[in-house]
């Protein structure tokens, strides 16, 4: 066995050597028709076999094997692979600087969107309230002094929330939406009980890419 | 490929100019510090708050655009920090910066951002807005004895 072979970085070397894999013939249909026979494991191109391989028991693939075992080469193919790690570009990204990429339809921290003239859009109509299928949202309504319906208390328990999305796409007039913030993690429970204030207020935050995605998704609404 | 590309030469040169685009070894070295990596790239732009956006198509999808948070925060940057208007284009939704972009509204009930303020003396704490349904009934002191 040449040195080159047993210092081999590539564990390819190996496998494809002097002493290859058994392959087992087996005949199928001896009986009837011509003997087709069938060479398992199949040595189809473009598929790799990757069960485990009968090792080779001749006494020159043994003494290969022990060869290796002997020089501790994994070993040294083993620092290779982690050297050669060291200089690759890494695989991960550095978060609070880099971020992931995300759909316009991502489903994130809830908001209550306005119109254009700062008018709140939600009429109190609870059919956000009645598909909800986790029960979070809690909703009182009454007639505001200019006679218009409005609601007094629009809660969501962001706690219960699973965010589906059916609330979004329950409204009628686009008011609830699940907006793309994510970054929204409290250290108590309570600050998670998001009251009608809040809501706005988030919407009155992510006005500008609430209306992007909505706008990017104009297509399919 | 060229020659200086096939002896990694490039990546030398890569070194250098990383170097020189962040303000020198000791500027560089703070930059390691506080951000844990260094890169070059093109300055797209900053929002009002301080942060800056770069770009770079050398890196791969999603490694390609990153913020430096403002030299403020120090330490104390947060993924929150960064405004809704650059948030699509952080997150890949969009190829247009905000200053580029026609089609985001601009109105003027639209608030300022803020960080996540969990933990602070100014995070949400919840309320009710309505008048409580039921209300104890205090009874009425007699005057007399």
């Amino acid at each position: 066995m040449s040195l080159a072979k047993i210092f081999s970085v590539s564990s390819r070397v190996r496998a494809s050597g002097v002493s290859g894999v058994i392959v087992k013939r087996a005949q199928y249909s001896s009986s009837s028709e011509g003997n087709v026979e069938k060479v398992y494991p199949q040595n189809i191109p473009g598929y790799k076999y990757v069960n485990a391989e009968e090792q080779d028991m001749s006494f020159r693939a043994m003494s290969d094997r022990a060869a290796q075992t002997m020089f501790w080469t994994e070993l040294a193919r083993g620092f290779a692979v982690t050297l050669a790690h060291i200089f690759k570009e890494p695989a991960t990204i550095n978060y609070p600087f880099e971020k992931g990429p995300l759909s316009p339809r991502f489903r994130g921290e809830h908001a209550l969107r306005r119109y254009p003239s700062g008018e709140e859009r939600c009429i109190a109509c609870k059919l956000c309230e009645a598909i909800c299928p986790a029960q979070a949202i809690t909703i009182e309504a009454e007639e505001r002094k200019d006679g218009s319906r409005r609601t007094t208390r629009y809660d969501i328990d962001m706690t219960k929330c699973i965010y589906c999305g059916f609330c979004q796409e329950a409204c009628p007039v686009d008011a609830i939406v699940e907006g793309p913030n994510f970054e929204f993690s409290t250290e108590t429970h309570e600050e998670l009980l998001y009251n009608k204030e809040k809501l706005l207020s988030n919407g009155d935050k992510w006005e500008s890419e609430i209306a992007s995605n909505i706008r990017a998704d104009h297509l399919y609404r | 490929m060229s020659l200086g590309k096939f002896l990694a030469l490039d990546k030398l040169s890569n070194f250098f100019n990383v170097i020189r685009q962040n303000g020198g070894i000791r500027a560089s070295l703070y930059k390691l510090y506080r951000q844990d990596d260094v890169k070059d790239g093109v300055l797209v732009g900053e929002d009002k708050y301080g942060n800056k956006y770069y770009e770079n198509p050398r890196f791969f999808y999603s490694r390609n655009r990153w913020v430096e948070y403002s030299d403020k925060y120090y330490l104390n940057y947060d993924g929150s920090q960064v405004p809704a208007e650059w948030f699509g284009w952080l997150h890949y939704k969009t190829d247009l910066p905000p200053h580029q972009d026609p089609s985001r509204p601009h109105y003027k009930w639209m608030a300022d951002h803020t960080e996540n303020l969990s933990g602070t003396t100014a995070q949400y704490v919840p309320y009710s807005t309505t008048r409580p349904k039921v209300e104890a009934w205090e009874p009425k002191r007699k005057d007399s004895v």
